[in-house]
């Protein structure tokens, strides 16, 4: 099935082989290695599935690019880090001692506590996609830059006018109990006392483990305080269904508002049938921004047999912005790249016309921006949001 | 036992460990320190598997000497040499009374309260802010030698290296000595009790026993946060103490060089199947069932059934 | 806290601890009478649920076709494992014990590579809640805790009042006695060998709807299953469902009062305190 290293297997055997055909070695191509250092197995392995997926899209398209002179194929390599730390760790330790890989997705807020140190010693370039806000993009990590939205962006964006638009005015969070859902809770309550004049008030958190599956006594304590919405940020598909789940079998019939996970809709519905009725999401499409969107969902579907996944987009996107810069810049130099990157616009988004924000809120420019939508479940599908998220300075 | 090939073997690894950091990588020197580490635990769990105990929980121990080591020297400011130090003070103490309360059960017992414990430990760092949470503790710091900070690769290659072969050293003396002749004889309810019957102080002897052994994870503990600079309770899993199991059983539990060559081997397997996730974890089981049901001794002990099975049937 | 919620949240508890019983009837049972401690018990708790979903989701089987099937397949490996391994290991408990944890790793990682590392759901069969006064109860958790609660009888019934029960225990109170004849040591472990692994497998087939699924889940349903027949005593059936039930409410009021990390730690505490005073548990015997 999907499973990785026997498609590695397949790949290097191929690989191999069309080297070996080739008549002239001058004309063969080196690998540009980009690694992908995210959970490849685990509750959150889709989201480092979709990433391999979005990279082997992006070099089809890609194809064969030159550099100085030389031509270069672009080739991913997986390191399943499971968002666990010590993995991570291990996994950069052997892309940039072992393996001489020098960009690669980094998956995780959670696991850049630890390889910070080893991304400024080694000048790594780390194609960020996780939340969390300066901690990570900051003018001290200059080879750092976050591909996707971040939790504040996302936060202070959307939320006030979601709240307005649907009556909202009592508001609780149930997140993972880690560096991610504590940092979103403040930025609620943040949020939640911005808004008081509008009659808003944040009534209570849950946090709970990450891994758990059972909310019920926790939910049992969030609802008697009568949220009119239940903010289920920072954690993950699955868990976002089961809390919508045991919430609605416990007499709750408010909303559910979710910015940073990737959430499907389908396996939402699965897991909590008609309960799934409510949920919002930041971030996700429910009609296609873009004919480029349509088209890379299409073979996605065709090649893997099943529909997309939700980072392959913006894993897409970043590859093929990366590659550019790196052909503008002349040179695979990591820190060149990144000052030739902060300053260009990337057209070949899936979500729109890409730039990069940020100077004010993270004193540096390498938080994406991208046009974003909120959609809501009605029905068992996504339906639109009419609200769009605001741009960061 | 000390035969002549082995006993030219001993000297020969020790030159093999002082000539490896001017040979090798970077990666592999990685490679050459998570060995020695795993190498140093799976020693002292042996330790306390050789009188008859399964610690399924020595992961536990681990976390307790790097959290203790971590907190000392990031909260505290204290050198982390003294927090190697409090690390195996820390972990031998709390093993002391642990082992004081649970030594008396046999078996599945005392593994499954050891497992307990192992558990609560985690989930004690998960819940206290000041211990990291969830986490955990970031910015690490490393000693120092004599001005010289062991930053590199190639630096801290001795560090682990002195402290495994000093592990390593410590527990095959204590085999030869009286105290590890006794403690052999406490492996099973019935051989212990015969032991008390002659004066032999059971409880304290399995006690120190399995307090030495964690004190020395402990130790290992300190400097395996020091490794990656910093440290969180998901590294210190159950799943780290069966893996450790794991490395003890395939390589042989009685004799020096079953633990040291079973977390050897399978550590640097396992480095090299990275990518291979479930892969590695198939490959892994597979090979311990095959030597349990084979050969129960462990692999080292596969020399001793060739010998007996070689050597003439008339007698010696 | 008021009254409403305590209720609820004991209502919570009961149903939890049913679930709880169902998934740990298994490791009672195997350990009862051969005692062994099947490591692997938690992956055939998942491998259960995995099939449930291959057969009944991936494949359209209707489920009273299903889950005899899945029976079937778990009382073959049963008597599978207990003649390749457990007999040829019987006596050396650390081996045993070793062998076990083998299995399980063996389990878990071909599911993970079989069944990829995508969280799988198995519909709900049965929607809707009952309404007790104020307290709200799901209906297929309610159903699960009633299939927990026959699974319970039906073992009862098989243990003591069968003669095939009267072998296992005779095996379980003294090997010598069993020895005599007419007791056929070696089929009767085949049998409560395979009985437990049904009883796992079971226990995942019908936790299944509740929560998602994973390869990975065998892991909790271990570590729950540890739990509630050390408190319970190892080997007693009673135990196992008191200890289910007492677990169950503590974990849910103690989650309500004091917060789920809380109760979580305060479960582990309980199980080393009834390790280190008490040993054989509530309704074990002193061995």
């Amino acid at each position: 099935m999907h499973d990785i290293s026997r498609r590695d297997a397949v790949r290097s055997i191929a690989i191999a082989g069309a080297a070996a055909a080739l008549p002239f070695s001058a004309h063969a191509q080196e690998a540009f290695k980009i690694g992908n250092l995210a959970p490849l197995s685990g509750p959150a392995a889709a989201f480092g599935i979709g990433i391999n997926r979005g990279i082997e899209l992006a070099a089809e398209d890609i194809g064969v690019f030159e550099v100085a002179g030389k031509r270069y194929r672009v080739e991913s390599v997986p390191y399943d880090t499971s968002l666990d730390p010590g993995k991570t760790v291990a996994a950069l330790n052997r892309a940039v001692l072992n393996d001489n890989v020098r960009y690669g997705f980094i998956l995780g807020a959670a696991v850049h506590g630890a390889v910070l140190p080893i991304i400024r010693q080694n000048g790594f370039f780390d194609i960020f996609m996780g939340a969390a806000g300066k901690e990570i993009t900051n003018a001290e990590n200059p080879t750092v830059f976050r591909f996707m939205a971040s939790s504040d962006q996302l936060y202070y964006t959307f939320t006030p006018d979601i709240y307005r638009k649907l009556n909202i005015k009592r508001v609780a969070f149930m997140g993972p109990n880690n560096d991610l859902g504590r940092s979103d809770v403040k930025v609620l309550k943040d949020i939640a006392a911005s808004l008081k004049s509008d009659g808003v008030e944040f009534v209570g958190e849950e946090l709970i483990e990450l891994n758990a599956k059972d909310f019920q006594a926790a939910l049992l304590r969030l609802l008697a305080r009568k949220p009119d919405a239940i903010d289920t940020n920072a954690s993950p598909t699955g868990t976002v269904g089961l809390i919508a789940k045991q919430a609605r079998e416990l007499g709750y019939k408010g909303y559910f508002i979710s910015s940073t996970a990737v959430l499907e809709a389908r396996a939402l519905v699965n897991v909590a049938g008609k309960g799934a009725d409510g949920i919002i999401a930041y971030r996700i499409w429910s009609s296609s921004p873009s004919p480029l969107y349509d088209q890379i969902a299409e073979r996605h579907l065709q090649k893997y047999k099943e529909p997309t996944l939700g980072t392959v987009w913006e894993a897409y996107a970043a590859t093929r912005w990366v590659v550019e810069a790196i052909q503008k810049a002349g040179s695979f130099e990591t820190r060149k790249v990144a000052e030739v990157l902060a300053q260009s616009t990337f057209a070949g988004h899936p979500y729109g016309p890409a730039s990069w924000g940020g100077d004010k809120t993270y004193g540096a420019r390498r938080q994406i921006q991208t046009p974003l939508p909120a959609s809501i479940i009605k029905d068992g599908s996504w339906t639109p949001l009419d609200v769009r998220m605001g741009k960061l300075d | 036992m000390t035969q002549p090939s082995s006993r030219a073997l001993g000297p020969a690894l020790i030159l093999v460990l002082l000539v490896l950091p001017f040979v090798a990588t970077n990666y592999w020197l990685h490679v050459a320190i998570v060995v020695l580490m795993n190498i140093t635990y799976t020693v002292a769990l042996c330790a306390v598997l050789r009188m008859g105990y399964l610690s399924l929980g020595h992961a536990g121990f681990i976390a307790l000497g790097a959290y203790t080591s971590v907190v000392l020297s990031v909260r505290f400011g204290v050198s982390p040499w003294f927090g190697i130090v409090a690390a195996a003070a820390m972990s031998g103490a709390v093993a002391w009374g642990l082992g004081a309360l649970t030594l008396r059960l046999r078996g599945i017992y005392f593994s499954l309260a050891v497992f307990a414990f192992g558990e609560i430990v985690v989930a004690i760092a998960r819940a206290f802010d000041w211990l990291g949470g969830p986490s955990g503790i970031a910015n690490v710091p490393r000693p120092s030698f004599f001005g010289i900070k062991l930053d590199t690769h190639f630096a801290f290659y001795w560090l682990a290296m002195v402290v495994a072969v000093a592990v390593v050293a410590f527990f095959a003396r204590l085999e030869q000595t009286r105290f590890g002749a006794t403690l052999l004889t406490l492996k099973t309810e019935s051989s212990e009790r015969l032991a008390e019957s002659v004066g032999v102080d059971a409880a304290a002897h399995k006690t120190a026993c399995f307090a030495m052994s964690c004190a020395a994870v402990g130790a290992m503990g300190a400097v395996h946060s020091m490794y990656l600079l910093f440290v969180n309770p998901q590294v210190f899993s159950f799943l780290m103490s069966t893996d450790l199991v794991i490395y003890a059983m395939i390589g042989g539990t009685t004799g020096f060089w079953g633990p040291v060559l079973g977390a050897g081997v399978l550590t640097a397997l396992g480095e090299q199947l990275f990518s291979a996730g479930y892969w590695k974890t198939l490959v892994y089981a597979l090979i311990l069932m095959a030597v349990i049901l084979v050969v129960p001794g462990g692999l080292t002990a596969v020399s001793g059934l060739w010998k007996r099975e070689l050597a003439p049937r008339s007698g010696r | 806290m008021g009254l409403t919620l305590f209720l609820q949240a004991l209502a919570i508890g009961v149903v939890n601890g049913a679930l709880y019983i169902l998934t740990a009837l298994g490791l009672t049972l195997i350990y009862g009478i051969l005692h062994i401690v099947n490591f692997a018990h938690g992956e055939l708790y998942m491998l259960g649920a995995m099939l449930v979903y291959l057969l009944f989701v991936a494949m359209e089987w209707p489920l009273w076709a299903a889950v005899p099937v899945i029976v079937a397949l778990s009382v073959l490996a049963g008597f599978a494992v207990e003649r390749t391994i457990f007999r040829r290991l019987r006596g050396q408990w650390l081996q045993l014990l070793v062998a076990t944890v083998g299995v399980s790793l063996i389990i878990q990682s071909v599911s993970w590579i079989a069944f990829g590392a995508q969280e799988k759901t198995v519909p709900s069969v049965l929607e809707g809640v009952l309404l007790l006064g104020s307290v709200r109860v799901p209906i297929e958790r309610l159903a699960a805790a009633s299939i927990a609660m026959v699974l319970v009888a039906i073992l009862y019934l098989i243990v003591y009042r069968t003669r095939t029960g009267l072998a296992m225990r005779a095996i379980e109170e003294d090997e010598e006695t069993a020895r005599m004849p007419r007791v056929d040591t070696d089929r009767v472990a085949g049998i409560a060998v395979a009985l437990g692994f049904a009883l796992a497998a079971l226990g995942g087939v019908f936790v299944a709807p509740i929560y998602s699924i994973n390869p990975g889940m065998g892991l909790e349903a271990i570590l729950m299953s540890f739990i509630i027949i050390i408190v319970g005593g190892l080997g007693s059936i009673t135990g196992t469902v008191v200890a289910g039930l007492l677990i169950g409410i503590i974990q849910a009021v103690g989650a309500l009062t004091l917060g789920a990390e809380a109760a979580h730690v305060l479960v582990f505490v309980a199980m080393i305190a009834m390790l280190v005073f008490r040993p054989q548990g509530l309704m074990g015997r002193v061995r």
